[in-house]
């Protein structure tokens, strides 16, 4: 019946041979597009003149020439809020370090801090009082000047809003002063010797008055007294960033930087792959890092960070509790493995809960057990009572997504290594991150694999947060640590303070009870031409000291 | 005209209970979360009177920091939602749930449009060829269909992006548009946006990027849409008057016309019933292509256990599926009649 | 159970298999046959590393090895007893609650029946995935767990299938002679009715299947389903995608490629079973 019917496969011919038609043309536009690469490009170059001439009214004291150029940076990180009184995440401390200033900032490419809104401090003789003088020439970004009472007003805010990072002022602050209008007076608690890195930290922070006085700004773009100030912001899509013609340093190297926010790591290497951004900063992949290695016109900057991994065993649960079974399975660690097929050398092992490059630093761990020292470990469970037959049971506990996609590898190799005694037995459990950081503080992980950022750069923050504290449900406590991590807070040399940090590390490695794994590097790729990358332990992207050559 | 309005009145009302329902379930379904939502906003370094003082911002405590009964809570949150307010955030600057929804939505629509044109496209068209040339080709069209409707997205849209982002490098792996080339908003759909505003190369941009999700959802949905056309096009040249027209000595591409028009209705009420589908297939392509819209919005919040806003966003879902369907059906009864019962 | 019988026999015995079905049903007993032999099968241990990292397929490691070394032909094989165990659970899962609930709400009628039909239509409206999603992402990782969040969103098709056959046979002139006689309601319904459900049940379960493997391959793909390092294709589909444009090819394709399989293969199955059963093609 349909075979008699001849129109039918005619209208079909044409309809296909119409779609066929469309589609060709569309995908011939697509292809001559990709053939020529410029005519893009030259729109992007426009582009780019345009809004630098919309700046004419910035006058500047540039200390390299004419510098027309933008830098795009690209990132897969999030902003939280544009408020040092709640801002609490990594990034967002980069993003609040470009454009606010602290009393006190470090050497960029050092861990050493020098005087950065603050022209000198004194400390009394008991420790107890700070004074900083302020530079006479600081201004907010639209030309406010800033004085001392800006300084206690921004500080008082964060303790009255008591967000999330406050502690960092709260712990030690009793109060702040403004003796006149260019010296401020903080009164602690008790003494601390590393009070200048606190002050380096952005809950410190100056910010402009506009910032609402008593609850947290989330996007509020007034900013403080830094190198940038924000022009454009839409939140997970991009943030622009314009000199700061007020600056007491002088004008920044590059006038312009835009921060194009990516959903994952893949596009974020697209993107600089196919030159729409200048910089791809956190994170790249360990696979994709490699590869860009590779590239022609691509460079890849290492510098190593001061985040660190770690291993959490809970001293009171059994059976770690056992000092010889925390021991063994210290022993037991394949750190190199996790490094090389995981991370591709992206990472390093750790042996110390202190990073190397920090002062102090010893690999006590390394002494003490080795690497992946099997016999060691079979002893100790021996001894403990443990067999072939009679293996010893235990839980290791991961976050999925919280530290990456890798980290389930990660808790996977760490099996292997264990079982790779023949005396251990374990099984992997997941808890997403508020359920597992929950766990965690009720004290019912006897395994679980944590990380750490440092929230200012001195071995006391690699350190005190584990000992006794109720976050980790009081997974490891040591009197006698405890008594030496008191006195090193206190000493005001480094040389006195190193002794006792490297005495406290020793008694770490003994207790076996928070096991270093690796610590990170940090990986940034540029586009040939881009200069001024300055990366250290800091770990915090100066976008002032960048420049297109 | 008023046996319409009444019909649409009704309908509205029925719509009342099937949303509560789902919210019903949502929301209680969100409190068996294991873990502490509170824990996870302020970190893990922070101190435990932080922790009480967010539990009462949020209600889940009051004053005294006795805990509000949960049906409380319940009542809260309905009273709430009736006046359009689904909460705020638990993370990021801690926003209504309802702002960032809405900064979410269009590129979901403007994603669904697209996939849907292209599923339509593939669909009718295979659908005809098969039912017209029938033999053969309409066999192989119903194995198509069948294995259309099988292909799991994220695979499909990965093979995509390996040939023609890996390889050829003619679309881009993921996102929505260019650095830089966003269109002043009207719509939030970037392709209309940078067409009113004359943006020759954002809308350029814009296409590209969204070439192939739309080709991996359309490629999945067309399976159903070749299925229908293909029967109700072979329905109806069964039908009498398919055979008078040929009699008469119509010509046959306007017989064939009659046929497609005729065979709309159940296509279009194929298309009602794959709003569903289509949403599911949305949220697919979305975390594939990592495409800016609701599917990968609602994932990434629940990494984050951020639970307003997933109870927010599921919430959502349900309310705007609903609303569809009633639109569709009241569509229908508009061209059919009959269907007011 | 006279009646229940010959129903059966006929649908087991004498069903006339077409090409697709064919087709289909063999795709299908192949997966069976990787899970059920999943220990000769596989050369190695799915969840240990055994080799180099990222090695391309060679006759050591017939799919590759993923990003810690793990055989990825034990992880296809292994994935398929994964995949299996998690459409079995939930198609019985949902049976069980969404058929009892269909025949007693479609017999009793009243209030009942209206309350637990809109419910069920609520919940059918809804796009399926996003609910599995909320419910799996609720009860956490877990094979019981995904069985449970897939079960939940499929019930309802069960339910109204059920509801809507049964108040066809309801109206028969035999069920009312059957009634009037003073049977009791639960042997009407064993006896009368629940036979002349069967069918329905196979259509709906052919038809679900391919779905319900889709739904867990999502789920998995979200990193919703089963604990690492549970072999599982939409996990191991999820975890290579970071790689592709690296160019490791094998880690995406042998997964996906075994998802689509088994969807293909039930929905062809399921597409000659309801041709058979004189179910319109577009019904469902």
């Amino acid at each position: 019946m349909y075979k008699s019917f001849h129109g039918v496969g005619k209208i079909v011919a044409i309809v296909s041979i119409i779609i066929a038609l469309i589609i060709g043309l569309i995908a011939g536009y697509f292809v001559s597009l990709s053939l020529a690469p410029p005519s893009l490009s030259t729109v992007t170059v426009a582009q780019a003149t345009v809004t630098t001439t919309s700046v004419k009214t910035i006058t500047v004291t540039s200390t390299v020439g004419v510098a027309p150029e933008r830098i795009v940076i690209g990132v897969t990180d999030k902003v939280s809020d544009i408020d040092p009184a709640n801002a609490y995440d990594f990034y967002t401390w980069e993003v609040l370090t470009n454009i606010m200033g602290g009393l006190m900032r470090y050497t960029p490419g050092t861990t050493e801090l020098e005087p950065g809104l603050a022209i000198s401090y004194t400390v009394s003789p008991d420790g107890k009082e700070y004074t900083f003088k302020l530079r006479p020439n600081l201004y907010f970004a639209d030309g406010k000047k800033v004085t001392a009472h800006d300084v206690v007003r921004s500080i008082k805010r964060v303790m009255k809003i008591n967000g999330d990072p406050a502690w960092l002022v709260t712990d030690f602050v009793e109060d702040v002063v403004a003796l006149d209008d260019y010296t401020v007076k903080f009164i602690l608690i008790e003494p601390v010797s590393y009070f200048p890195a606190l002050v380096a930290t952005p809950p410190y922070f100056p910010v402009h008055p506009a910032y609402k006085p008593e609850e947290i700004d989330s996007d509020q773009t007034a900013g403080g007294v830094g190198p940038y100030k924000i022009v454009k912001w839409v939140r997970d899509v991009e943030l622009v960033l314009e000199a700061n013609p007020y600056w007491w340093e002088g004008a920044p190297k590059t006038k312009q930087i835009v921060v194009r926010f990516y959903k994952d790591a893949t596009s974020l290497r697209l993107a600089l792959e196919a030159g729409e951004i200048d910089v791809a900063w956190r994170t790249l992949r360990p696979t994709d890092i490699q590869d860009l290695k590779g590239k022609a016109g691509i460079k890849v900057i290492e510098v190593p960070g001061a985040f660190i991994r770690y291993i959490i065993f809970n001293t009171r649960i059994p059976p770690f509790d056992n000092e010889l079974v925390r021991k063994a399975l210290a022993a037991a660690i394949n750190r190199k493995a996790i490094c090389d097929k995981i991370f591709l050398g992206t990472v390093e092992p750790l042996y110390s809960m202190i990073p190397k490059g920090m002062w102090s630093h010893k690999e006590s761990f390394l002494e003490k057990y080795g690497e992946y020292n099997v016999e060691l470990a079979k002893t100790l469970l021996r001894q403990a009572g443990y067999s072939e037959t009679n293996k010893l049971k235990i839980e290791l506990w991961y976050t999925p997504t919280h530290y990456g996609d890798t980290e389930v590898d990660v808790a996977m190799l760490i099996k292997e290594a264990w079982e790779g005694t023949g005396i251990i037995e374990v099984e992997l459990k997941s808890a997403e991150w508020t359920t597992y950081l929950d766990y965690t503080r009720k004290g019912l992980l006897g395994a679980s694999l944590y990380g750490w950022y440092p929230d200012y750069i001195d071995p006391d923050d690699y350190t005190s947060p584990w000992v006794n504290t109720s976050w980790t449900g009081y997974a490891y406590s040591n009197p006698r640590l405890m008594d030496i991590l008191r006195e090193a807070r206190t000493k005001p040399t480094i040389e006195e303070r190193t002794r006792l940090y490297e005495q406290a590390q020793d008694i770490w490695a003994e207790d076996a009870a928070i096991v270093p794994l690796f610590q990170g590097k940090l990986t940034i790729a540029t586009k040939e031409g881009i200069e001024g990358v300055i990366l250290d332990p800091v770990m915090l992207f100066r976008y002032w000291l960048i420049y297109k050559t | 005209m008023t046996s319409l309005k009444v019909f649409i009145i009704a309908r509205a009302i029925a719509l009342i209970p099937t949303i509560l329902i789902l919210v019903t379930l949502v929301f209680f379904i969100m409190r068996v979360l294991p873990g502490d939502p509170v824990i996870a906003i302020v970190g893990m370094k922070a101190p435990m009177e932080r922790v009480v003082e967010l539990k009462k911002e949020l209600g889940l405590i009051d004053e005294n920091g006795n805990e509000i009964p949960l049906i409380v809570q319940y009542v809260n949150y309905l009273m709430k939602l009736v006046q359009g307010d689904l909460g705020r955030s638990l993370i990021w600057g801690k926003r209504p749930v309802v702002v960032e929804i809405m900064e979410h939505l269009p590129a979901t629509i403007e994603l669904a449009i697209a996939g849907f044109l292209v599923s339509l496209l593939i669909g009718m068209t295979l659908g005809t060829i098969g039912a017209g040339i029938g033999g053969k080709v309409n066999s192989a069209v119903r194995v198509y269909s069948a294995v259309a409707y099988a292909l799991f997205i994220p695979w499909i849209g990965m093979m995509l992006q390996l040939v023609f982002s890996v390889g050829l490098k003619i679309f881009p792996v993921g996102g929505r548009i260019g650095v830089g080339l966003e269109p002043p908003t009207y719509t939030g759909l970037y392709i209309l946006d940078s067409l009113i505003s004359g943006k020759i190369d954002s809308f350029i941009s814009s296409l590209k990027h969204i070439t192939l999700p739309a080709v991996t959802l359309g490629l999945v949905i067309s399976g159903v849409f070749s299925r229908v056309t293909r029967v109700s096009v072979e329905e109806i040249l069964k039908q009498d008057f398919v055979v008078a027209a040929r009699a008469r000595g119509l010509p046959e591409y306007r017989i064939m016309l009659h046929v497609l028009k005729n065979s709309f209705i159940p296509i279009l009420t194929m298309m009602g019933l794959q709003l569903a589908l289509l949403m599911t297939g949305a949220v697919l392509t979305e975390t594939t292509f990592s495409w800016p819209g609701m599917g990968t919005f609602l994932l990434e919040r629940i990494q984050y256990r951020d639970y307003t806003t997933v109870q927010g966003t599921v919430i959502f879902f349900a309310i705007i599926v609903s609303v569809m369907n009633l639109i569709v059906d009241v569509c229908y009864a508009y061209i059919d009649p009959r269907i007011r019962y | 159970m006279y009646t229940f019988r010959p129903i059966l026999r006929r649908m087991v015995l004498k069903m006339p298999l077409t090409t697709i079905g064919i087709v289909g049903l063999s795709m299908i007993l192949f997966v069976v046959f990787m899970a059920v032999f999943a220990d000769f099968l596989a050369p190695y241990d799915p969840t240990k590393s055994v080799g180099l990292s990222l090695q391309p397929p060679s006759p050591e490691h017939l799919f590759g090895t993923n990003k810690i070394g793990q055989d990825m032909w034990s992880r296809t094989v292994y994935g398929a007893r994964t995949m299996l165990i998690v459409v079995a659970l939930s198609t019985i899962l949902s049976m069980i609650i969404g058929v009892p609930l269909g025949l007693i709400s479609g017999y009793v009628g009243g209030l009942l029946d209206r309350i637990s039909t809109t419910i069920m239509d609520s919940i059918y409206a809804f796009p399926s995935l996003i609910l599995a999603i909320a419910i799996a992402a609720a009860l956490g990782p877990g094979i019981i767990n995904t069985a449970i969040s897939i079960a939940v969103v499929y019930i309802p098709t069960y339910f109204r299938m059920v509801r809507a056959q049964t108040l066809n046979v309801k109206n028969q002139l035999y069920v009312e002679a059957a009634v009037a006689i003073g049977a009791k309601p639960s042997s009407i319904l064993s006896r009368y009715i629940f036979p002349n459900v069967i069918s329905v049940v196979t259509a709906v379960f052919t038809l679900s299947v391919a779905d319900i493997v889709l739904t867990e391959a999502a789920l998995s793909f979200f990193g919703l389903s089963v604990p690492a390092p549970t072999p599982d294709w939409g996990f191991d589909l999820r975890a290579g995608q970071p790689y592709l444009v690296s160019g490791y090819w094998w880690l995406v394709t042998f997964p996906g490629l075994m998802i689509i399989m088994l969807a293909v293969g039930f929905t062809f199955l399921g597409e000659s079973v309801s041709e058979y059963l004189g179910l319109r093609e577009v019904g469902i």
